[in-house]
């Protein structure tokens, strides 16, 4: 199989090991519940390089999800900055801010998350009609992508009408049609058994030769293992980053 | 509404069962409710807005009866019959003959004898104000001490502390009069009869209670006079008026068993009372309690009717809400739902526990809906109150008051409750067949087994061969339900039938328009059916129209999504299509809002177009009611203007009398004998040109007029009013042919018989039958006075003008003079202010859309929380989320309105141009444009009022909180 995003549509070469896409500098974030306080981020300090390939891995509750949020922007941070492509999303409005995801990022998540009542072309075609695609345009690309990640006899199933795996397809090709500057995944094995997971593992891993930066987080050594890159967080701190050899080892 | 008492026990005792015996269930059905209390305040408002339209539907015809009945305690009292004779000379032998040697069965003491005529009442001019004068009053003279013990309780005679009988100029003024006058004890005032002026002293004013309040003329408030015995006679001795009707002597009839139930005696005492008096001539025994309440049941009924009739509308939306809230609930719980099953949950202790949480809801909303039913009713009373007080035809002049029996609103809300329950059980089984792996894994239905495709063809097979049957036999036997739904009835059930052969889509589509066809058409294909239908027809038409119009249009609402899928990215039309997928993808949920609001605007539509177009009829009407004559003049028949009198007043150029009064009738289909007005007219009625319009006539006859002129030269003919002998409200319900015969009878019970020749469509001077003047002097006898007057103006005089100098001119004759304009122009006033208040009652399932939408949204918003923080993490902003939700309660609310504004055209239009459903008279139609607009805005607006706090809810949804998972 050749590079699934380079074949859909020409894109750069990434440089490897290149400038940083993602600067996060002491990033906190506190849940409150009436009187209670829970700090779930406790300083994050994070750079991702294009083309990254990042696994986060940690112990359930100590704040994992909650950092792919606030460095995604999907979520408020309570001090810090988080620095994409050179913009300081939080600075940004939320209306802003979601201009921005529309246009640099793309998501995966455990629970596919698609609109059950568009086919699966419409669901990939909605990023780009988001940031402006013309319809038969975003319709050609959907339909490439997902012809990619072989899902060419589907293109007008509902996602009722797939299995676990091919909706988890239909949620890549969704993340990355719009060719966004990082994906970022969250347990995007998850709901899926092992042959599915390791298909995904394997689309996911092609994704990223194509260039793509990707941030995974994970409860999944094996996934973990085959990013070029891991973070583990601990009680809202990262506490080791480094290669995944050395700290799955 | 002991019918329902049986089904309601049962459903209530299993929920009641359950509650109490099965912890399980009471404990799924009590805390579901609790979960979500916001929904289940909604679905309380959806079902107990049907309980409170159904409610004050009953409560409007309680109050329309209550308040006609009421005149039986407040102008009645213990007169239960009357026997008249004209003049005073045979009173003596009358009361005589009643009397006889033993009491009369049923009766309650011996009777009691009075005597009665119209007048006019005037005060002088006095401290600053003008003359004041009442031509509509009435004099009377009895015994007090006799009418004191009549019918033997004084409470109930109104005389009970009313003292002596006047004497001299004394009189006793009721209190209706004495306010209208100003008038207190120790004032004077005039009576004016027979061409004589009278002097009275006000002794006291009574209270309008029983006999003291009796009054024969229009309206609540008796503007009545009792005098001195004798003053009547003497007054009538002394006048100078020849053509004056001589004074009513009446002789009284008490039956026992009190003021109303008495009246329930009356049939064997009127025979009685006919054996008695057979020997004298003249003598008109008359029931007048019985007839008096049988007039208040059949207005009350009739009010009734069509309040229920037009109100199942909204109730019916009210139902489809409930439905549709129930069948969201099973939704958002069938991955519970599934798991209890697989549990071991039995199927029916599934079915059992929505019943339950259903049961809850029902009860609560009959109760609620009753309190509400009890205030919606005093609303509508208040309105409809204020339009009686202005006068028009039916109902003018009566003092609508609110009744809220026990019994009315316990029916209601029972009947309110047997619809909640029977469709929270239905819909409870709808939920208990679901496929346990479909639930949990939340897979779609899967396609028709051989056996379900055997079933189809079978019943399909059968509903076509009903559907043929009942069409067969209502145009055979002119029965229009069955006429009217036979045909959808085998259209459905064939397409059933070749469901398993065809494409569904353009079969279905192909039996809905079909069916669309049929109900437009149904009218004018098959008229004699259709003729003088009542409104059930109409609401059995407007439900076929827009379940099939629903079908079509959700069926085929993909063209929306392939326009909205070619529109480029903007964020306007990715809202768009985000707001069209969720509607369209469950179809059942906006199929169910589409039926709420086509029916309610399907309704409110056509009552615009019909109230528009009728409100415009005012100039037509009148030409045709006014006979070539300007105005007609109503005089006192104590005193009636002759036609010399008329012709010497200024503004008069020419005059034609009519003789007018209430003798009894029977007709086809309507054996009993029954009194009606009847007038009787001479060649000038007919001297201009014209005649009355006819919307029936012989066909022997060349022109309306060439049929009164035969009237007249040939006795035996009679033009009728299509109102004839109709009692209640609504449409014309008589089916009066030409050539058919009634009898009418003289005071002596002897029968004429008489054919119809025409019938008038619009009787709005209330002249009743139209008979030649000699056939009229017959049957009236004595009672024959020309006391109204077709009267034309000369020209360049102003008939509304002319008619108040008239009435100012002729107040000793008791004159009222009314242009026909003017008289036209009130009762379509009274008719526009019906349809207002209609309009007003209906746009209350209008709440039940909206509610109904604003439900959807709601819990779209909590089902697709996910949803929508995905597509916020994808990037879209929180405008496009919210534009999506408004759009697509606004795309649903639209094809709703379109659905009913559409429909109730096309049907407008057929029925008023196309067929002669609503006379022989075809109506012009055009597109009430403004009321459409304010209708069709109002719905928009209220529908995105309530959509747009989901709306805004849904925009605020944050990406990371919706997306959540523990991690």
């Amino acid at each position: 199989m050749t590079s699934l995003v380079a074949e859909a549509w020409p894109r750069p070469e990434p440089d490897a090991g290149g400038d940083p896409i993602l600067v996060a500098s002491g990033v906190r974030k506190t849940y409150r519940t009436g009187t209670v306080a829970v700090e779930a981020l406790r300083g994050i300090d994070l750079t991702i390089r294009r083309g990254e390939f990042l696994a986060v891995m940690g112990p359930s509750g100590n704040g994992k999800t909650t950092m792919l949020n606030c460095l995604s922007g999907l979520d408020d941070i309570d001090d810090g900055t988080v620095i994409v492509d050179g913009q300081d999303i939080h600075a940004l409005s939320d209306k802003r801010r979601t201009e921005h995801r529309a246009r640099r990022m793309g998501f995966i998540f455990q629970s596919f998350n698609l609109i059950p009542v568009f086919t699966a072309e419409e669901n990939v075609e909605l990023p780009l009609l988001l940031i402006g695609a013309p319809a038969r345009e975003a319709r050609r690309r959907a339909r490439a992508i997902l012809d990619r990640v072989g899902l060419a006899d589907r293109h007008h199933h509902r996602p009722t009408e797939l299995s676990g795996g091919e909706q988890q397809r239909v949620a890549v090709a969704r993340a990355l049609v719009s060719e966004p500057a990082i994906v970022w995944g969250d347990e995007p094995t998850g709901n899926l058994d092992s042959s599915n997971a390791a298909e995904m593992l394997d689309l996911i891993e092609e994704v990223h030769r194509a260039g793509q930066t990707l941030v995974v987080v994970t409860h999944d050594a094996t996934i973990a293992a085959r990013a070029e890159r891991l973070v583990r967080v601990t009680d809202g701190q990262i506490t080791a980053d480094g290669r995944p050899a050395d700290l799955l080892a | 509404m002991n019918v329902l008492v049986v089904p309601i026990a049962l459903l209530v005792a299993v929920a009641l069962y359950d509650a109490l015996r099965r912890p399980m269930l009471r404990r799924l059905a009590f805390r579901n409710a609790n979960r979500r209390r916001g929904e289940a305040v909604l679905v309380l408002i959806g079902s107990l807005l049907g309980t409170a339209i159904i409610v004050a539907s009953l409560l409007t015809g309680t109050s329309l009866k209550a308040s006609i009945r009421d005149f039986a305690r407040t102008q009645l009292g213990p007169v239960d019959e009357t026997v008249h004779v004209s003049g005073t000379s045979s009173l003596a032998d009358v009361a005589g003959a009643v009397a006889g040697t033993t009491p009369i069965a049923g009766t309650d003491g011996g009777p009691l004898t009075m005597v009665h005529s119209p007048a006019t009442a005037w005060r002088a001019a006095r401290g600053g104000r003008a003359a004041e004068a009442d031509p509509k009053a009435e004099v009377s003279e009895v015994e007090y001490a006799r009418a004191r013990s009549f019918g033997g309780d004084p409470g109930a005679t109104g005389f009970a502390r009313a003292g002596d009988t006047p004497t001299g100029d004394q009189a006793d003024v009721l209190r209706p009069l004495a306010d209208d006058l100003r008038l207190k004890p120790g004032d004077r005032f005039d009576l004016l009869l027979y061409g004589t002026r009278r002097t009275f002293t006000v002794r006291q004013v009574l209270g309008q209670i029983g006999l003291a309040g009796y009054y024969t003329g229009r309206g609540t408030g008796s503007q009545s006079v009792w005098v001195a015995p004798g003053t009547i006679d003497a007054m009538a001795s002394a006048g100078t008026n020849a053509a004056a009707t001589p004074p009513d002597g009446l002789v009284l009839v008490s039956n026992t068993g009190g003021v109303f139930a008495g009246a329930a005696r009356s049939a064997p005492v009127v025979d009685e009372l006919r054996r008695r008096v057979a020997g004298i001539a003249g003598a008109d025994v008359r029931p007048l309690k019985h007839d008096l309440l049988r007039d208040a049941d059949l207005a009350g009924k009739s009010f009734s009717q069509l309040f229920t009739s037009l109100g199942m509308f909204s109730v019916l939306a009210g139902v489809l809400l409930l439905v549709n809230i129930f069948v969201m609930l099973a939704e958002e719980r069938k991955k519970e739902l599934g798991m209890l099953r697989a549990l071991g949950m039995r199927r029916a202790h599934l079915v059992r526990a929505f019943g339950l949480e259903g049961t809850m809801y029902a009860i609560g909303s009959a109760v609620l809906g009753g309190l509400a039913g009890i205030g919606l009713g005093r609303a509508i009373i208040v309105v409809a109150s204020s339009l009686f007080k202005q006068g028009g035809r039916r109902f003018g002049g009566l003092d609508l008051r609110f009744a809220a029996p026990g019994r009315s609103v316990v029916a209601g809300a029972l009947a309110g409750l047997a619809i909640s329950l029977v469709t929270v059980w239905l819909a409870s089984v709808r939920i208990g067949r679901l496929n346990v792996i479909r639930a949990i894994r939340d897979l779609p239905e899967p396609p028709a087994t051989t056996r379900q495709h055997t079933r189809s063809l079978i019943l399909g097979a059968a509903g076509v061969l009903i559907g043929a049957l009942m069409f067969a036999s209502g145009v055979s036997t002119e029965a229009w339900f069955p006429a009217m739904v036979g045909p959808p009835v085998a259209l459905l059930s064939l397409a059933a039938l070749l469901r398993r052969w065809l494409p569904r889509r353009p079969l279905v589509t192909s039996v809905c328009l079909l069916v669309l066809a049929w109900g437009v058409g149904c009218f004018s294909l098959i008229p004699a059916v259709f003729k003088g239908v009542d409104i059930a027809a109409f609401i059995v038409q407007g439900v076929l129209l827009v379940a099939s119009a629903v079908v079509l249009v959700t069926l085929n609402d993909e063209v929306f999504m392939r326009l909205a899928s070619r529109m480029s990215g903007s964020s306007r039309a990715l809202a768009a299509r985000l707001g069209l997928a969720y509607p369209l993808a469950r179809r059942f949920r906006t199929g169910m809002t589409l039926a709420i609001y086509g029916l309610v605007i399907f309704v409110l539509t056509m009552i615009a177009t019909f109230s528009t177009l009728f409100g415009k009829e005012g100039p037509r009407l009148t030409a045709e009611t006014r006979s070539g004559y300007d105005l007609v003049l109503d005089t006192n028949p104590a005193n009636p203007a002759t036609p010399g009198e008329l012709l010497r007043q200024p503004e008069v150029a020419a005059v034609s009398t009519l003789t007018h009064g209430f003798p009894q009738f029977t007709a086809p289909g309507h054996p009993d004998r029954d009194r009606w007005a009847l007038s009787g007219f001479d060649e000038t009625l007919v001297a201009r040109g014209s005649a009355p319009k006819l919307s029936k006539r012989d066909p022997r006859f060349a022109s309306d007029r060439e049929v009164f002129l035969d009237v007249l030269r040939h006795p035996g003919g009679v033009v009728l009013p299509s109102f004839f002998l109709q009692h209640g409200g609504g449409p014309p319900t008589s089916r009066l042919s030409i050539g058919e015969h009634v009898s009418v009878f003289d005071a002596n019970g002897r029968a004429r018989d008489l054919t119809v020749l025409g019938v008038v469509e619009e009787d709005m001077a209330f002249n009743g039958a139209l008979v030649g003047k000699p056939l009229a002097g017959d049957v009236l006898g004595p009672q024959a006075v020309g006391d109204r007057a077709y009267v034309a103006v000369k020209p360049a005089v102003d008939p509304d003008t002319a008619a108040r100098q008239l009435t100012a001119r002729l107040v000793e004759k008791g004159g009222d003079a009314t242009s026909f304009a003017k008289l036209v122009n009130d009762n379509l006033h009274e008719q526009q202010g019906f349809f207002r208040l209609m309009q007003g009652y209906l746009a209350l399932g209008l709440v039940v859309g909206v509610a109904g939408l604003g439900v959807i949204m709601v819990r779209a918003v909590r089902e697709r929380r996910r949803q929508i923080g995905m597509l916020r993490a994808m990037g879209f902003s929180a405008g496009v989320v919210r534009a999506a939700f408004l759009f697509e309660s606004t795309f649903v609310a639209l094809q709703g309105i379109v659905v009913g504004v559409v429909l109730a055209l096309v049907v407008s239009y057929q029925l008023l141009v196309n067929s002669k459903t609503f006379g022989s008279q075809s109506l012009g139609f055009s597109v009430p444009w403004l009321p459409l607009l304010t209708l069709v805005g109002t719905a928009l607006v209220f529908s995105l009022l309530s959509t747009l706090a989901p709306a805004t809810q849904a925009s605020r949804v944050k990406p990371a909180v919706a997306l959540r998972v523990a991690d």
